[in-house]
């Protein structure tokens, strides 16, 4: 923890020009507000990276159990010292952005404004790149190379992240931090064993295979397949070609079938390796595909879960994917909700409620909202027009009771007793 | 292939088209969030056949439809609404058929206009124009639902959004209404997967109620 300080990059400012008056900075040649708004946007950069070390910190100390009174009281200490340069930060942010905004970087303001010698401001793109010359199209090509980037490295910051702070998602290997946090992450490492996630009595509860059948029984409608993570992938690249040339409905599984990429576990499953089962597929034919993702692989814990349009494929296909279109990617909001609702109750039974949830969306086109009675609305707030994506997963029980209550009702709906609200219409949003 | 509705205007009889009512039709998909996404375009041509010799019958069909359809540039599709026959063909039978000189393009109808997004609707509202004349034929739109392609599963999905769409366009008291008319696909062999020889099916269907609309 001593090693934990503020580092060097939070510097205030440097002095430039002026800053406090744009109309000065306008009078400026034009490379030279080009070169200012250059590196202002730079320290805006580093400021950001500044606030998310800094909220990292934060995540951390409030997370660590301290051992001594003393040590409580360093932690203390430290949290109101990070307070302070998190909001020095924030402050220093406000006001590079306010002289950004001015100067007009963050919009195209400055085009309409004569006399710019040709010259574009510093355009910021929705990504976070920055372009300096439009005119140079090499970079649109990079802006779109650093996009991916980008992206790939705040997916792996924000994974670690969960995984971190969430510890019944945790990770089996030890994850690597940068060399200021170390001390901090092998303390995290101890209370990962008290943990229920890894243990052996839990694998005397419930078998993935048992709740596969259990979930088979159940809604008989539903396709379930498992894969090997990587397999999955190899499967949802397959899925793009095959679905673009129409080859194959995409709820007709045979040519899958005969490949060893999946194994329908629908007997006992002896021969495959089960625990290295590490993603669920559930298919509704013609209506979706939804990807759960097991963590460990094996084991009986979801942690991730996306909804699909059947005629979906792609490499970003996976449990933590988004669908291109509107409805499913509201669905697959809602279900992470679900998923945490559901992992907090009970973690055994947490995959059984999720896959039965899921099923529940089987008649996400046919069944209409329980409030308002319509299956399509127009919600005002996305402007779009959606069917009820929202279903209710507090009612759900694993409990036998349950099971009677289920084919006592119409087999051919399964597991359709949930209720189906729009998101405006939803009663609870909890 | 994403599943589609094809609807057409009918007109309370006794009055004429306008353009205004396509105005006031890309208004309405306008308010309801419609994002102008483009221009579409097919073109529909009556085929008949060429009698070599005026005094021996022709035994095969009087007239058939052609169409080229602005999704799929490559082919071409040819409808027989009697013999409820769809066929799928390569652009180039065009230019087969001109050479063989054994039918005749007779009329050939423009649809055109434009295009909407709609979050996961696509909405295209256009008019019908023939050819050689501007005179203004009928109204025409496409729905499609992009998510689904089966036509069981979107078929309350398509109606509930032609009852919004209804309600909507009715708040402008135009003279007449849209009207979808369900196809029998399974006469034409098709099946429940939606794809562009469904499309075709629904042009064809359209075009016997277009015609008898505008003669009315």
């Amino acid at each position: 923890m001593m090693r934990i300080q503020t580092p060097g990059l939070a510097a205030p400012p440097p002095p430039q020009q002026n800053p406090q008056d744009p109309a000065s900075t306008m009078a400026d040649a034009p490379p030279k507000q080009v070169a200012t708004a250059m590196e202002r946007l730079s320290r805006a950069a580093r400021l950001i990276a500044d606030i998310r070390i800094g909220a990292d910190r934060l995540l951390e100390l409030l997370f660590l159990s301290p051992e001594s009174p003393q040590q409580s009281n360093k932690t203390i200490q430290f949290v109101l010292k990070e307070e302070a340069t998190m909001r020095q930060h924030f402050q220093d942010l406000r006001s590079l952005g306010k002289h950004l905004e001015d100067s007009g970087v963050l919009n195209g303001s400055v085009k309409l404004r004569g006399n710019s010698w040709g010259l574009h401001m510093p355009l910021v793109c929705p990504d976070g790149a920055v372009v300096a010359y439009a005119w140079k199209r090499q970079l649109a090509g990079q802006a779109g190379a650093s996009a991916v980037d980008r992206t790939r490295l705040a997916l792996k910051a924000f994974t670690d992240q969960k995984r971190r702070f969430f510890p019944h998602l945790e990770d089996e290997m030890f994850i690597q931090h940068s060399e200021g946090e170390l001390g901090v992450a092998k303390k995290l490492c101890i209370s990962h064993s008290l943990l229920p996630g890894n243990n052996d009595e839990l694998r005397e509860g419930r078998m993935l295979h048992d709740v596969i059948n259990t979930l088979q029984g159940e809604a008989p409608n539903i396709r379930i397949y498992t894969y090997r993570r990587l397999d999955w992938f190899k499967r949802a690249s397959s899925l793009s070609l095959l679905l673009s040339h129409h080859l194959v409905d995409s709820s007709n599984e045979h040519n899958f079938q005969s490949t060893t990429n999946s194994r329908p576990v629908l007997g006992n499953a002896g021969s495959f390796a089960e625990d290295h089962i590490a993603v669920i597929e559930l298919i509704s034919p013609s209506v979706f595909r939804a990807v759960v993702s097991l963590h460990p692989a094996g084991s009986i814990s979801p942690d991730a879960v996306a909804f699909f349009s059947s005629d979906e494929g792609g490499s970003y296909v996976h449990a933590r994917g988004f669908s291109v279109f509107h409805v499913f990617h509201h669905v697959t909001e809602h279900a992470d909700k679900a998923m945490q609702y559901f992992q907090s109750i009970g973690l055994d039974t947490s995959l059984l409620l999720l896959l039965r949830w899921i099923c529940s969306y089987q008649t996400l086109f046919t069944k209409v909202c329980s409030k308002c009675g319509r299956l399509l609305a127009m919600d005002e707030s996305l402007a779009l027009i959606l069917p009820p994506v929202h279903r209710a997963y507090h009612q759900i029980s694993a409990s036998k009771s349950y099971q009677n209550l289920l084919i006592s009702s119409d087999s051919s709906h399964g597991c359709d007793f949930s209720l189906a609200y729009h998101i405006g219409c939803s009663a609870d949003d909890s | 292939m994403t599943v589609k509705w094809l609807m057409h205007w009918q007109p309370k009889p006794g009055t004429t088209l306008s353009t205004q009512i396509l105005a006031e039709a890309c208004q309405c998909v306008e308010t309801l969030g419609g994002q102008k996404d483009g221009r579409w375009r097919s073109v529909l041509t009556f085929y008949r056949p060429m009698q070599r010799d005026a005094n021996v019958p022709v035994e095969h069909p009087r007239d058939f439809l052609g169409l080229s359809l602005q999704e799929q540039p490559a082919k071409y599709y040819f409808i027989l609404r009697s013999n409820r026959m769809v066929v799928e063909a390569e652009a180039s039978i065009q230019v087969v058929m001109e050479k063989l000189q054994s039918y005749k393009a007779r009329v050939i109808l423009n649809f055109e206009g434009f295009q909407y997004k709609l979050g996961d609707f696509q909405v295209r509202v256009g008019k019908c124009v023939p050819s050689t004349s501007e005179a203004l034929r009928g109204i025409m739109m496409e729905i499609e639902y992009i998510p689904l392609s089966s036509i069981e599963k979107s078929r309350q999905v398509l109606e509930e959004f032609f009852d919004i769409w209804q309600e909507t366009i009715s708040k402008k008291s135009l003279p007449g209404h849209f009207m979808h008319i369900d196809s029998n696909f399974g006469d034409y062999g098709l099946q429940d997967l939606y794809t562009s020889q469904h499309t075709a099916v629904q042009y064809a269907t359209c075009m016997a109620q277009l015609i008898a609309a505008v003669r009315a």
